[in-house]
């Protein structure tokens, strides 16, 4: 794939007047009365599109927490989240699903690849989820993306038999595949060494460059951090500091 | 360790529910079986002892001729304690084709019934009838009885009512020894109770004092009663193998889910043996817990059942239950020792956790167990070996040899389980899996991840759906082999046949009646065979009222078993002054009358008018009912009724009866399998907590995944109760070589298609139903929560 040129990427992720996500006096707590923790104390955020964002923190700050209530996959106590246009609170568990579905991406940091289906099928699964027929459409599309990723000769093992480096391009290549809006890392590198971190990082920052995709990594590496275009400080549940980079 | 221990119960407790259930279940099984019997054991044995109450010595089943002489002898001081079975009607209505006539005496010291109303009988034509039957019956003091079939029948007059303090000697009906001696060899003498010396008595007959006799009879119930516990018991062996397997199972699952913790136990110093102490003592007291359940659980369910069944069935045979401390200790001891056998192998595998397998990251869930070369030669050994005895079986008809053969290879097919059932699920799962979409294929592959656990759980199933079906198949062929038998036997549903010449317009009367679909009359004549008076029947036009073909050739007479036994191969039969020499066949089912072909009738001439009408039944008519309906509308008293549909309809009862005490005996191992399966689904779904989250971030909704672990228990159900099936029809048609075989002419293989059909459909929804409350749980999950899980 050639390099893509800013003037190659979709119109609505390069909008600077429209964020991808945009949080509002987002709360989460844990437990009640005085053994309440609270994860997230009235968070206001947005992630601007077509960049690579970072939350950093330390362990306990929230910053996994924020990217759940971002990403839809845990409800906010209090506060509103709106996602590429939509707003998350308020939808009910299937619709939420459905959203999920079609408009994220997902790249953890471990557990990301189903054990009993092939890296292949792992790339698929996210069109099947969703109904779409698998044709060859979608199948060029997928070898292509495995190949940028440098995976396409590893396509029909099971994640058992694929390198933590792999497994996580795999994840990556899963990501991608829906064309999402909007790609949720949470720290993808956590289990990796630091050859196959830094080889991970530079693909994620590739789909930013390249694609023109949005990235959201939470990560409390700031060698990790330092590949992102905008980093999101996070401290005892409230949002520290923003730095564009 | 036992900190360790408690601590484990504590935080594994609920996963060991299923567990400790499938034992308790097992337990709970024997408990019952127990208290069933000591009721039935105390019921059969109520008042055994009030014939003999007041009598100086017993002479124990002398048999009719002696019985005979006895009472010429010393009828004054003798009372024979007899029984036999005969038609009972009254004023032209049947009571009952075999009602049971028992003996009362005219000795006044000797009589051993509760006098209720009226007086006893002073001899020959007065009769005795039990309260509650008059009751039930609508007969009263002074009402005039039939007592069996028209060329024997006696009339007795009712002269009182009485009730019987024995559950064993008690008849709706008593006569004196008169009037039951008539009925010759017919009757059985079970003893005959005397006052003062016994007469002289032949060899091999003796008199004993009466609580020697009585205690005699004690034994006797209690053995029939013990043989029948036994035979129960077996059901629940069968309950408790399956509640093995599911043990076994939960705990493979259980260990292996806790890999981790043993192995940091491990590096923290732990001896293999401290481990092993520890999850000794955690299967013992999951062992203790789920046997006492058991026992209290089955006392109560057997003291309900048995109270049920008492206020439902006033006149069961069932008294007080007590459950002896040996049997609930020996059901106790069963539940602990088959928790114990069922812990001890996946104990084994714990102990080979090395310290370092803590440090390695988890791998349990994706653990591909492969089923060893020497599981797959033993399997195939036990397999060929199986068959070979079951072919010897057959070869021998021996059944002893048949059921060990039918083990041997069926634990042949359990050992070879992980390597068979993953394929035949991943087959199904491939083709049903499709309209199904990614749920559907991801559940197939879920399905077979770990084979030995698979084959676990569909094996437990396998046995009860396997006995099910065999049991099923091989009743439904016994019943087919029987019916052309008993159409010989049994020729005709309802067959009345008249002293004279029956009403012209009878047959038109009585295809009004409910229950009949037709009937036909059968025109003859009075003739002589000898010095015998014999009712002469032509059947013609009869086609649709017999199964079996009733035709005599021209030139034979067809004689009833009973009629003139003595009688030559050839019989001269005369009819108002002509002669016939025919030829004689034999056969029943027709009353006493003598069959010939319509061209012999006319060649012996004689006014030929309806002296019978043979009915036949509609299907599903009510067999209890039809015979007095139609001899009510019939109205005569001296028509001889035979009743062929009843005991067509009686053996017919007799074989559902023991097919579906099987299959609901056999139930208890197939509800335990479902536990099991349940389990399995729940254990299996805690470790897939992540897996799952992982799909609901990526885009399941909630109701996919609860369709996604529906199908899986779907599919372990359907593929045990499919194998089941097959295995079972086979276990079936050697069982028909071995059993049937040899008694009827030929035993073909039929198969119960409803019940299989609805065998496999239960299966299949409780397959369903197994994966409910695991599919609720995993659904409750939210996808944060899954993934952030350690």
């Amino acid at each position: 794939m050639p390099p893509s040129t800013p003037t190659d990427t979709p119109p609505e992720n390069r909008s600077t007047a429209m964020p991808a996500a945009r949080a509002r006096g987002l709360s989460k707590t844990y437990g009640r009365g005085e053994t309440a923790v609270h994860a997230l104390r009235e968070v206001d955020l947005e992630i601007p599109a077509g960049r690579f964002t970072a939350v950093m923190g330390a362990s306990g700050s929230g910053k996994s927490t924020l990217m759940h209530c971002l990403a839809g996959l845990d409800r906010p106590t209090a506060g509103e989240v709106t996602v590429a246009g939509t707003t998350l609170t308020g939808l009910d568990d299937d619709r939420l699903t459905r959203f999920r579905r079609d408009r994220l991406g997902f790249v953890f940091q471990a557990f990301n690849l189903l054990p009993m289906l092939t890296a292949g099928q792992n790339i698929l699964l996210p069109l099947e989820l969703a109904g779409r027929r698998i044709d060859p459409a979608a199948r060029s599309r997928a070898a292509e993306i495995a190949e940028i990723l440098g995976i396409e000769r590893r396509l029909g093992h099971r994640p058992a038999e694929l390198s933590g480096g792999q497994q996580q391009r795999v994840a990556i290549a899963r990501a991608l595949i829906t064309e999402p809006d909007l790609i949720f890392a949470d720290e993808p590198t956590g289990n990796l060494d630091s050859g196959s971190s830094a080889e991970v990082l530079a693909h994620l920052r590739s789909t930013v460059r390249e694609l023109g995709r949005t990235v959201v990594m939470v990560t409390h590496e700031d060698s990790a951090a330092a590949y992102a275009d905008h980093v999101v400080l996070m401290s005892d549940g409230r949002v520290a500091a923003g730095v564009g980079v | 360790m036992r900190t360790l221990v408690w601590a484990s119960l504590r935080s594994y407790s609920r996963r060991y529910v299923a567990a400790a259930l499938a034992i308790a279940t097992g337990v709970a099984f024997v408990v019952v079986t127990g208290l069933l019997a000591s009721s039935a054991r105390n019921g059969l044995a109520a008042g055994v002892e009030a014939p003999y109450a007041s009598a100086d010595s017993v002479v124990a089943q002398p048999g009719v001729d002696v019985a005979h002489r006895m009472m010429a002898e010393a009828g004054d001081r003798a009372t024979p304690m007899a029984f036999v079975q005969q038609p009972v009607g009254t004023d032209g209505r049947q009571l009952g084709e075999e009602i049971s006539v028992g003996s009362v005496s005219t000795v006044p010291t000797l009589r051993w019934q509760d006098l209720d109303d009226g007086r006893w009988p002073r001899g020959a034509g007065e009769a005795l009838v039990d309260t509650e039957a008059a009751a039930d019956q609508h007969v009263a003091v002074g009402d005039v009885l039939t007592v069996g079939s028209r060329p024997t029948a006696v009339e007795v007059r009712v002269v009182g009512t009485a009730s019987s303090p024995s559950t064993l000697d008690g008849s709706p009906l008593y006569l004196t020894w008169p009037d039951l001696a008539r009925f010759g060899d017919q009757v059985s003498v079970t003893a005959v109770a005397l006052l003062g010396e016994a007469p002289a008595l032949p060899e091999g007959v003796e008199a004993v004092p009466p609580d020697r006799f009585v205690n005699n009879l004690l034994t006797e119930i209690n053995n029939e009663v013990d043989a029948v516990a036994m035979m129960v018991l077996l059901f629940a062996g069968v309950a408790l193998f399956v509640a093995v397997l599911v043990i076994a199972n939960t705990f493979a699952i259980l260990f292996a889910q806790r890999r981790h913790d043993f192995a940091l136990l491990r590096c923290l110093g732990a001896t293999p043996g401290q481990i092993r102490g520890s999850v000794r003592v955690e299967s013992l007291l999951l062992g203790v817990g789920g046997s006492l359940v058991g026992v209290l659980g089955g006392a109560g369910l057997g003291l309900a059942l048995i109270a049920g069944v008492r206020s439902a069935f006033a006149s069961a045979p069932l008294g007080a239950a007590d459950l002896s401390p040996v049997w609930a200790t020996g059901a106790f001891i069963a539940g602990l020792l088959t928790t114990m056998a069922a812990a001890w192998y996946p104990t084994r595998q714990v102990l080979r956790v090395s310290p370092l397998a803590a440090l390695r990251p988890d791998d349990s869930a994706s653990a591909r167990t492969t089923a060893g070369r020497v599981r797959v030669a033993l399997g195939i050994v036990l397999v060929t070996g199986g068959l070979a005895v079951l072919g010897w079986s057959i070869a021998a008809t021996r059944t002893p040899l048949m059921a060990a053969g039918g083990t041997v290879c069926f634990l042949g097919v359990l050992t070879l389980g992980p390597v068979l059932v993953p394929p035949l699920i991943a087959m199904v799962g491939r083709v049903a899996g499709r309209a199904l979409g990614v749920p559907g294929r991801i559940a197939a592959a879920n399905a077979v991840r770990n084979p030995r656990r698979t084959a676990a759980t569909t094996a437990a199933l396998l046995v009860g759906v396997t006995l099910t079906a065999a049991v099923l198949t091989g009743l439904q062929s016994t019943r087919d082999s029987l019916a052309s038998e008993m159409d010989t036997e049994h020729p005709i549903d309802l067959a009345l046949t008249g002293a004279t010449p029956l009403p012209q317009d009878l047959p038109d009367r009585l295809e009004s009646v409910d229950g009949v679909a037709e009937a036909v009359a059968v025109h003859g004549t009075v003739g002589r065979i000898a010095d015998t008076e014999v009712t002469l029947l032509a059947p013609e036009h009869v086609d649709g009222v017999v199964r079996d073909a009733l035709a005599p050739a021209p030139g034979t007479i067809a004689l009833p078993y009973l009629l003139l036994q003595d009688a030559p191969d050839t019989v001269t039969v005369s009819v108002a002054g002509r002669h016939a020499d025919l030829r004689v066949t034999r056969g029943a089912g027709w009353g006493t009358a003598a069959l010939v072909a319509p061209a012999t009738l006319a060649d012996l001439g004689g006014r030929s008018a309806p002296y019978a009408v043979w009915v036949g039944a509609e299907d599903g008519a009510d067999a209890g009912s039809l015979a007095s309906d139609v001899s009510a509308v019939a109205g005569a008293p001296t028509l001889e009724v035979v009743d062929g549909f009843s005991r067509r309809a009686w053996v017919d009862l007799q074989l559902d009866v023991l097919a579906w005490a099987s299959v609901g005996l056999l139930g208890v191992g197939i509800v335990i399998a479902l536990v099991g399966i349940a389990n399995t689904l729940g254990l299996s779904v805690l470790e897939r907590t992540r897996e799952n989250a992982l799909l609901r971030a990526l885009g399941l909704t909630r109701s996919e995944l609860r369709r996604m672990l529906g199908f899986e228990g779907l599919l372990l159900a359907l593929v045990a109760t499919a194998m089941g099936t097959v295995l079972g029809i086979g276990f079936a048609w050697v069982g028909l070589q071995v059993m049937v075989e040899p008694a009827v002419r030929s035993a073909p293989l039929s198969l119960p298609w409803l019940p299989l059909g609805a065998a496999l459909g239960v299966a299949m929804l409780a397959g369903l139903l197994a994966a409910v409350l695991p599919a609720r749980r995993a659904a409750r999950v939210t996808p944060a929560a899954g993934l952030t899980l350690d």
